[in-house]
This record gives C-alpha cells, structure tokens and sequence, in this order.
C-alpha cells in the first residue's frame, strides 16, 4: 500500500464512522475522532467504562495522521508519537505507513467492524415505473482467504459470490458491486423473491466448489515439503533410536521414558513445523439483493 | 421442516412486495432455517486436497452471518466490509520467498548481509539456526527481520524472546521501535499471556513460570547470548530443550569458547541429530578438544545450521578509530595528593588482615585519585566513618583531606575543557566516578559549557531526555555508564576518557556507543593520561602494548574471554597495586600483563585463520 492508498483508506474509515476531519491535506489529516472510531482506536477503555458508567459526555481524542514515509536516515530509537498543544486541545501527531501501528490497528478494527453485511442495491432513480415492482434475488458473498501451509506459506484470496436463488456462482462477485449503490435499507419499489438456497447450502456449495477448483492447484509446493518433513525424521530417528536401544537396563527405565518422551515432542514439532496444509478463512460475508435473476 | 430445494434450477416463488419502509433486517424469513439435522462443526471433517494436504475450513464469520439473520441483524456498514477487504488484500502474502518485510520497515534500513542472513534462515534452515555473527554485526537486527516475517505471513503469533536481565528492555525498544513489533518485557505471571514476550532466561526457567512456559507452545523461540547453553547438564539447556517450539533462534558471538562439545550441544538443541550422535560427532569431527578434524565435512553439516557473518567478510564498512593520548602533569598540589594516596594504600594493604571488602576500597582509592578530588573525597570520608574513634587511621585519612583542600584546580578538567573547545563538536566525556562527573558538570557550567549528564541509575524516560538533549542543544555529554542499555549516540564522533575504567571490556562499551553501525564519521579517541601515576601504565597497557582502541570491533571479547578464564584483568591489576613496594616494579608487572595479552591476541589470531 503506498501513501496515498493509506490515505484513502483512513479517510474511508473515519467517515464511514462520522469523524470530524479537520483538515485534510495530501500528506496528512487532523481528525477528532467520533466516539465510536475513539473506543476502537484511542486504547482508553478505563475512560470508556467511567464514561458509560457516570454518563459524563465523552470528550474524544484529536490525531494528526501524517502519512509521509518516515525518514530512513533518522532516529531509529524515537519515539513515533508526538504531540502538539493548540486552542482546541492537544492533538496527537502519529506517522501512519504500511506497517505502523497505527495502520495495523485500522485494518483490526476494519476487519472486526466489517464482517457481515446485509445490503440491497440502490435502483436507478427516475427511471422505474412508480407503480412497478422491481425483482430482487439475494446472493451470498464471500472472501475467502486461502492459506497454503507448511514451514512457508502463501495465501490467495477468492471474492465469490452465490447466487441463493439459482445457485450460479460468481468468481468476480466483489467486482461486480464494485460500482453499484449499496443501501442498507430496503428500497422501495422492489420485492425480494424467495430463495432456492438456504444460506448454509450456498455456503456449503461455495466450499466444495473451491475445494475442487484447489484440487487442480500445482502442489509441488506440498511435495517438497513433504520431503523435508521425512527428511528431518529420518534425522532424528537415527539420533535418538540408537539411544534409546542401548538403554535397556531396568534400572534406565525412567530416564527411557523421558528419552522417549523427548523423541516424540520433537516428532510433533517437526510435523507442526513441515506438514503441508490448506487453511481456508472467511474474511467476511454477506447477503447482497440484486436486481433481475442471475 | 420443509426444505427449499437447493437445485440450481429450483423453483422460486415472487414473494409479495415488501413495505417500501421495512427495515434492513426485514426480510428475515427470506432464509430458510440451517440445512436439518444440526449444523456441524465450525472447523467440518478436513477434505483431502491432494494425498499430502488436507483443506481446512474456518467459517467463523459465516456462522455470525447465520447468526445475525436469525436476529434480524445488526449488520456491519458496507465502507467497512469493503476496508475490510481492502486491508486483507493488502496483508495478503502471495508468495512463498518474498522478504515481504522490508517493505513494511521504513523507519530502517538493514544492512545486506543482514538482509541476507533472514532470507537463509527462512529459505534454506527453515526457521531453526544458529545466529553467530561477530560482535556489532546486528543479529538482533536479523532475529528481528526474520521474526517480523514470520508476523506477517501468520506463520508465527506467538513468540518467546529469552537474554540475560540486562537486555530485556534493549529488545523490547528494539522490537518496538525499529519493527513495529508490539513486544511486552515480561514483569507479572500474566504478561506470558502476551502474544510476544521478551523475559529474562533466568526469570522464565525458574517456577512457576517455568511451568507455565512449559505447558504453552512457541511458534518462534529466541535465545540471546545462546553460549549460555553450551552445557547440556544445566538448567538453561534443558529448559530450553524441554520448551514446545516450531522456529527457534539461537544467538551467539562466540558459538565455541572452550571446547568443541559445546558447538555440538549447541546444534543438537536446535536440531538433534545435525551433527550426528555424540559418538559420532566425537569421531568424525574432534581433532581435540579445541580444534576439529574434517573441517569441510564440518563446516558443511554446521552451513545448514548456522550462519557467522565476519567483519573480514567485508560489506560491513565501519569507520576509522583515531586514538590520542593527551598526557598531562598534575600540579604540585595534585600530585602530592596522588603520593600520599599511593602511600596510604601501600602501607594499609595489608594492615587490614586481608579483608577483601576494605582492600578493594583501597584500589578505588588508588584509581579514584588519578580522576578527581573530588572522588577521592567522598571514598576517604567513607573510609574515616569505618575506622573506631581512636583509630590511627583518622590522622593518616585527615592529613590526605588536608591534601584536598590545598588543590584549587584540577588539571584533567581543564584539559578537557580545552579539548572540547578544540573540537568545537559534540563531544561524550565518560568518567567513572559520580562525584567527578558531578564536578566537571558544574566546572564547564562555570565556565559557559552546556553539559548534560548521563548516568546508569536514571531511569529510561530520563535517560531518553538526556540523549535528546545532548542531540539538540548541548555540546558535551558527561557519562558515567556506557554498557548495558541501547545508549546509540552515532550522532556525536568524539570520545574523551576523562579516567580509564580497568575492565578493557567497559572501554570498549564506551567507545561501542559511539563508534558502531550507523556512524558515518571516523571516531576520535582522547585519553586523559596524567604522567607519573598509574594511569600511565593502564593507557600504555591498553593503547600502546595491545592497541585495544584500534581492534576491530569484537576482537576484543574474544581476547578478553579467553584471557580471563582465570582471573579479570581488573583483579589482576588491583592486586599488582596492592602488593608491590614501588612505581617501577608496578610498571614490571602490568608490562608482563600486557605481553600475556599480546601473546594471546596472536594465538587467537593463528587459530581464527585456518
């Protein structure tokens, strides 16, 4: 993400929680943060609970999110934070690039406050019959994060969508909404038809629909792991099997088990380490009415 | 239950329109119940992908979606949802190799064989070696690349950092400020429960922590200072043994210090069986006890464990050190005073029927006299309290404070004041004795000289403050420490010894602070070296016989370590002060010293070129 994506990207996120911009200018923006965006962001949860608990209007932080790539050359030891003192209080000065804080924390609270999602697109003003009823049918959206797993990993994301009332699956389904006018009132003038699908079954259909199209997927990748894997326990059979054997004493008992206990962590770690996997996580997911029947 | 049909072609009824004012949730009926009977488990039955790999789903966010249309909502904003695709898009990893983490650390830039180093630990050791570059190579900041990779990749959430006491809070600032890394040093039972601790090694392998450490998992184990480990039978080793892990860092200057067998213990820790088992490796790679036999099968076996970056490698550029004694006549005054103090401990050494604590306190005298009166001073009031009312002590110690208060200028800190106005820059005076850096702070105030002090007993927000100070609006700094915590001052290139600490070791931390990675300038050195006294002979000992200031960074400790397996140097000087008779058979001694460290540093030198 360069800066001037972070840029839109925080401005997104401050409006969309009603925050009072107060400047904005190409490098940075003075924000005093709404108090739904402050709980999330400002890490003042003692201020919040005696706020909710006295009922005292809450009075929420002022940042300055500059989001210049900081200096290479400069102290590497200072502090990030600064802060400046003017009329309307102290306003706290922060360098916001990939990889601050401060930007992991916005993209934590993104992805917590943008989970689930329940919208109907927006029908074209003017246009319609006042006394027409537009058809809608619902689709179930979602991103789903791949994983692909083992001492490395790479990931690939899908933003699919399902039909409900079909069935059809849609592999550019979040680019399709891309420009659309979401709304998440019901607009009027439409009717939402009945679903073929329960939401479970789209899912399930999405799943196994990924799991096949995965299934074609080059796992060399997996292989060479695999390799490894064998590799690092042939390794350490042949260190500690030969110990093990030569304990043979009754009175060695103990210190077998321990022996053997050991051998069996390392077997475990070197499993947990190597073992090549796909993980699959819902990012988010929603219910989108559309327009007409796909 | 009546189940819709899932068919893709299924039939679909028009539903009635709804009331242009229903809300969002309205259209709750609009999805049937979960498929009957009962939903299974959120991570299902894993799907075999192909023979190897198995697919694993987690659906939470799907489950809260059910959940959420049972209840009608609430539901999440649409900017949001989309933010939230947008940062998983940009978290996304979307290859194997990448060193994706440079791109996320613009506050540094990391040299490239330390760039260099993280790729190999992550590409051909796969998260397990033995970190063993030399001294201010920076494998911190390499165990700190190759952790904030596995962060970002979500191959590692939890991670254990384990260095000696004095370097939690250096790795803590380190992970924080140059990785972004939101590392906690570890005070209460509960910051384990942190995703990423740094603790003391002997905090966490004593109960209960250990016990609690023993029942969790690592995805990243780090080890500072990892020779602690070399002995197999101790406590440290098999803590760390016993430990859960799936990436583990070792880190060590000095990967063998006495013996082969601690490099096999080293490397059987991080991977059993490397080197084979012990008979093996005792067979196949042992010559005797310090040197190795079939180095190239050696070094091939160690090559897939562990990597030493070396200075001589080159790549690593560091500055010039340029030395200057600055010698220097005590007054009459002073020098009387050096005599009389030289005569007192002479005469008390052993007067004192050999208890160490009061003859140590007569080296501090002797060494606190060739710095300042002022030092002097408050060590001979001490002395005074200790001695009983009718003590013939107290005349002797009386007649030496009579000595002080004739002086009426102190010679080093004029000098020094003239240096620093010769070099017109930012300058760092280190002392060892509080009393003389008070002295000189108020001597250069007196005399229009912003100075600020530095010492270890400040606490890190102060010591933060002084450093931005020295930085910004003063000229001089006056240090009483130097070791221990991160003091990084590359911004100043001037180094006086007001006095020389005894230990080669500190010297070297003082100039470390200043002459280090990052330094652009070369440094310069100025000894205070008053003639006639003994510290004549510790500069000549250090500069002259083994040149220490000239060393390349980490030689050193290398020499030191295994010179001093005896005895400290320290100690070997103090009871040179304390049992000889005369200033010439003192010179004797300390010249043997330094030929013994001399030999030393050419032996090390023969056996580190193969």
């Amino acid at each position: 993400m360069n800066a001037k994506q972070i840029h839109k990207f925080v401005v997104s996120y401050l409006e969309s929680k009603e925050c009072h911009l107060i400047e904005k200018s190409p490098s940075s923006v003075t924000v005093k943060l709404s108090p739904d965006a402050d709980r999330a962001l400002s890490g003042r949860p003692y201020y919040w609970s005696f706020v909710d608990r006295t009922g005292t209007p809450p009075e929420t932080m002022t940042y300055r999110w500059s989001f210049e790539q900081p200096d290479a050359s400069g102290p590497t030891n200072a502090s990030p934070v600064s802060y400046v003192m003017t009329e309307s209080g102290r306003v706290i000065q922060e360098d916001v690039y990939f990889g601050s804080r401060r930007l992991l924390q916005l993209f934590d609270v993104v992805q917590q406050a943008g989970r689930c999602a329940t919208l109907f697109e927006e029908p074209p003003r003017g246009r319609l019959d006042p006394l027409r009823s537009e058809p809608y049918t619902a689709w179930l959206g979602a991103n789903l994060r791949v994983g692909f797993e083992c001492d490395m990993k790479k990931e690939e994301l899908y933003c699919w969508g399902i039909s409900l009332a079909t069935g059809v699956i849609d592999e550019k389904f979040m680019d399709k909404l891309r420009y659309r006018k979401m709304t998440p009132r019901l607009p009027s003038n439409v009717h939402l038809l009945k679903n073929g699908l329960s939401l479970r079954r789209g899912m399930n259909q999405l799943e196994t629909h990924l799991e096949r199209k995965l299934k074609s997927a080059d796992f060399g990748w997996a292989v060479e792991a695999e390799a490894r894997r064998q590799d690092e326990l042939e390794r350490i059979r042949l260190y500690y099997e030969p110990m093990l054997e030569t304990m043979t004493h009754p009175d060695q008992r103990e210190q077998r088990e321990t022996l053997a206990a050991r051998f069996r962590q390392r077997q475990s770690e070197i499993d947990w380490q190597y073992r090549p996997r796909v993980s699959v996580t819902v990012v988010n997911c929603g219910i989108f009415h559309l327009p007409g029947i796909d | 239950m009546q189940i819709p049909s899932p068919s893709p072609s299924g039939p679909f009824d028009p539903y009635p329109p709804s009331e242009p004012n229903a809300a969002a949730g309205g259209a709750n009926e609009l999805y049937p119940p979960s498929d009957l009977p009962p939903k299974p488990p959120a991570d299902a039955a894993p799907r075999k992908l192909h023979p190897l790999v198995e697919m694993r789903v987690d659906r939470s966010a799907f489950e809260e979606l059910e959940r959420r249309a049972e209840r009608n909502g609430p539901w999440d904003d649409w900017a949001l949802y989309q933010l939230s695709l947008e940062a998983e898009q940009a978290n996304l990893v979307t290859d194997f190799h990448a060193l994706r983490c440079l791109s996320l650390l613009p506050r540094f830039e990391p040299m490239p064989h330390q760039i260099d180093t993280a790729r190999r630990v992550l590409h051909e050791m796969r998260g397990r070696a033995i970190l063993a570059d030399e001294v201010g190579l920076g494998k911190t900041i390499e165990a700190g690349l190759v952790l904030k990779e596995y962060l970002i990749r979500g191959l590692v959430k939890k991670a254990l950092v384990l260095v000696p006491a004095s370097l939690v809070l250096q790795w803590v600032r380190e992970l924080n400020g140059k990785f972004d890394i939101p590392a906690v040093a570890q005070r209460k039972a509960y910051s384990w429960d942190n995703d990423i601790v740094v603790a003391s090694m002997d905090t966490a392998k004593r109960e209960p922590h250990r016990r609690t450490l023993l029942d969790g998992e690592y995805d990243l184990i780090i080890v500072d200072e990892a020779h602690k480990l070399k002995n197999k039978r101790t406590g440290n080793y098999q803590f760390i043994n016993e430990l859960r892990k799936k990436y583990c860092l070792l880190l060590t200057a000095t990967p063998v210090q006495n013996d082969m067998s601690e490099l096999y213990n080293l490397i059987t820790l991080l991977k059993p069986g490397q080197l084979g088992g012990e008979g093996d490796f005792a067979a196949n790679f042992v010559a005797d006890r310090r040197r190795p036999k079939n180095e190239d099968q050696l070094q091939e076996a160690l090559g897939q464990v562990m990597i030493r970056n070396r200075r001589s490698d080159g790549g690593v550029e560091f500055t010039k050190r340029l030395v200057t004694n600055v010698p220097l006549r005590l007054s009459p005054d002073e020098m009387a005073l050096y005599e009389g103090v030289t005569d007192y401990v002479r005469k008390h050494a052993y007067g004192e029927n050999g208890d160490m604590a009061s003859m140590l306190s007569l080296v501090t005298l002797q060494r606190e006299v060739c710095s300042s009166r002022d030092a002097v001073f408050l060590t001979l009031i001490n002395l005074f309290k200790k001695t009983t009312e009718d003590s013939p002590l107290r005349a002797r110690i009386w007649e030496l404070v009579e000595l002080i208060k004739r002086i009426k200028a102190n010679t080093k800190a004029e000098k020094t004041m003239e240096l620093v106005r010769d070099i017109g820059d930012k300058t760092i005076v280190f002392t060892e004795y509080r009393a003389t850096q008070e002295y000189l702070l108020k001597f250069f105030k007196e005399h229009g000289l912003t100075a600020v002090p530095y010492r270890g007993g400040m606490n890190r927000g102060k010591k933060d403050w002084m450093m931005d100070l020295f930085r910004n609006r003063a000229q001089v700094m006056i240090a009483t420490e130097a070791g221990g915590e991160g003091i990084n001052l590359q911004f100043c290139h001037h180094v006086v010894n007001f006095d020389l600490p005894w230990n080669p070791m500190r010297v070297e931390q003082r100039i470390g602070r200043v002459h280090r990675l990052g330094q652009t300038e070369d440094v310069r050195i100025f000894n205070l070296c008053t003639l006639g006294t003994i510290e004549e002979h510790i500069v000549h000992l250090l500069h002259e016989k083994i040149n220490m200031f000239e060393l390349v960074i980490g030689e050193l400790d290398e020499i030191i370590s295994q010179f001093e397996k005896s005895e400290s140097i320290e100690r070997r000087l103090a009871q040179f002060v304390l049992e000889t008779e005369d200033g010439e058979e003192l010179r004797k001694k300390i010249d043997g010293l330094g030929d013994s460290l001399l030999e030393t540093k050419s032996r090390l030198h023969r056996e580190s070129r193969p």
